[in-house]
């Protein structure tokens, strides 16, 4: 059973070693679905896993069979787990747990927070809000039908139709919920370490998403990738400094790469292992689920035979 | 970019393309005709853009003065608005920074490191850019400023 309680996490393990070549070679709509669903499968699963674990050994300890009138010995019969590694999974979940509930918190707040302070943005028409940053800025804010922030410096840096692919990359965000899979996918990674990879993975490929409705929309990749480059040389020479770069990190030379190449067709393969990874993570989270449910039943049995 | 020939797709949208004509004016920063509009845009019927340009000024967005046989149009309170958004803009940024990228903004790009900047410019075909005085990398033609 341990091997089948292994599962979910060596999903993880996998995910941790190659999610980024494996989201680079998907068309990043797909890419982002999958990974945020699988993620948080895998979160879940390894959790529920690791709670089983740890639940069996804790019936065991102190006045705990007395309690839920079962017996230990059973118990530890049925389950054949060492202590240790029931207090492990026991410490590991409650780790897990604590920083998702962070990590949730936070989420819920800072969202909060920005669709408060998109309010307070006034637009030109329905969603254009400009600004006058000498740094040429350009981002989308969820909250009060959306608001896409463009500082002037930035529109007069570029040519009309590489507004146009700026508008549109910024509407794809909007329009598509993007800032919901960022924060699931954080969720997600914040629940399970080894998800971080996959997390950065979803935040990489919403803006690819993004770059390819642009890019369809204006019917021409290399004027995308134009825009994208140009955006961000021009952001670059402005600021002076190289400093921001921790903070931002947005990925821009991937995103010219890959808009320089040609289009990344669905790989039927890719997209089952991801898929199977899904299923394999949820089997084997509802078999040590229903194991651990049988232990526990037997123990009452004998509990109450004795 | 010059001269490049973008082969568009399908129609847009009525929300797009209040944007485009609007970042169009704020990037003039003048008031425009419809005609001048059209210019500076490239691929829009003329129609569209008078429809786009007189929407946005029955909802408030845009003023207009008589000038000669057209009507030339431009942002209602363009620099005050920018200026008053100022705060919410900062103040935004620093949430972003803080909630450690958990995508609060999406940002279209960010700074590069020296040697992503050597490796960009080498793939859009263009020379370095020098890191000395700010360049003016404007293309847009004929907007004298």
């Amino acid at each position: 059973m341990i091997v089948v309680a292994a599962v979910p996490l060596l999903v993880g393990a996998l995910l941790f070693c190659a999610v980024r070549p494996c989201a680079r070679r998907l068309p990043p709509a797909l890419a982002v679905r999958l990974l945020t669903v699988l993620a948080l499968s895998v979160a879940l699963c390894s959790g529920l896993v690791l709670s089983v674990l740890a639940v069996l050994v804790g019936a065991q300890l102190g006045p705990m069979p007395q309690i839920g009138n079962w017996s230990a010995e059973a118990i530890r019969r049925e389950s054949d787990l060492p202590v240790l590694a029931g207090l492990a999974a026991l410490l590991i979940v409650a780790g897990f747990l604590t920083s998702a509930a962070i990590q949730a918190g936070r989420s819920l707040r800072d969202l909060t927070r920005a669709r408060r302070l998109a309010q307070t943005l006034h637009p030109v028409g329905d969603t254009l809000v400009l600004i006058e940053d000498e740094v040429p800025t350009a981002y989308a804010v969820a909250g009060a039908g959306g608001r896409v922030v463009v500082s002037t410096s930035m529109l007069r840096a570029l040519s009309a139709p590489e507004r146009r692919v700026l508008i549109a990359h910024e509407r794809a965000h909007l329009r598509h919920g993007h800032h919901i899979y960022l924060h699931l996918a954080r969720l997600a990674a914040a629940a399970n370490p080894l998800l971080r990879p996959t997390a950065d993975a979803v935040a990489a490929s919403v803006e690819r998403w993004a770059d390819e409705e642009a890019a369809a929309e204006v019917g021409d990749r290399q004027l995308a990738a134009h825009t994208l480059a140009k955006a961000a040389l021009v952001r670059t020479e402005r600021c002076g400094s190289h400093e921001a770069l921790a903070i931002a990190e947005s990925y821009v030379v991937e995103r010219v790469q890959a808009l320089l190449a040609p289009p990344t067709h669905r790989r039927r393969s890719l997209a089952s292992l991801v898929l199977l990874g899904f299923g394999a993570s949820w089997a084997a989270a509802a078999t040590v689920a229903l194991w651990g449910n049988n232990v526990v039943q037997i123990a009452e049995a004998v509990y109450h035979h004795r | 970019m010059a001269g490049r020939q973008a082969q568009r797709r399908g129609p847009r949208g009525r929300g797009e393309l209040e944007l485009e004509v609007l970042s169009c004016l704020a990037a003039a920063d003048r008031s425009m005709t419809p005609a001048e509009v059209q210019q500076t845009i490239g691929d829009l019927a003329y129609t569209t853009v008078m429809t786009t340009l007189s929407r946005l000024h029955a909802k408030g967005a845009l003023e207009r003065q008589t000038a000669g046989r057209a009507y030339a149009y431009s942002l209602v309170g363009g620099e005050r608005m920018a200026r008053s958004n100022m705060a919410a803009h900062q103040m935004l940024k620093v949430l972003d920074e803080e909630s450690d990228r958990a995508g609060v903004l999406a940002r279209f790009v960010a700074e590069l490191d020296p040697a992503d900047e050597k490796l960009l410019a080498k793939l859009i075909g263009q020379a370095t850019p020098s890191t000395a005085s700010p360049r003016r990398t404007t293309r847009r033609p004929r907007t004298g400023s």
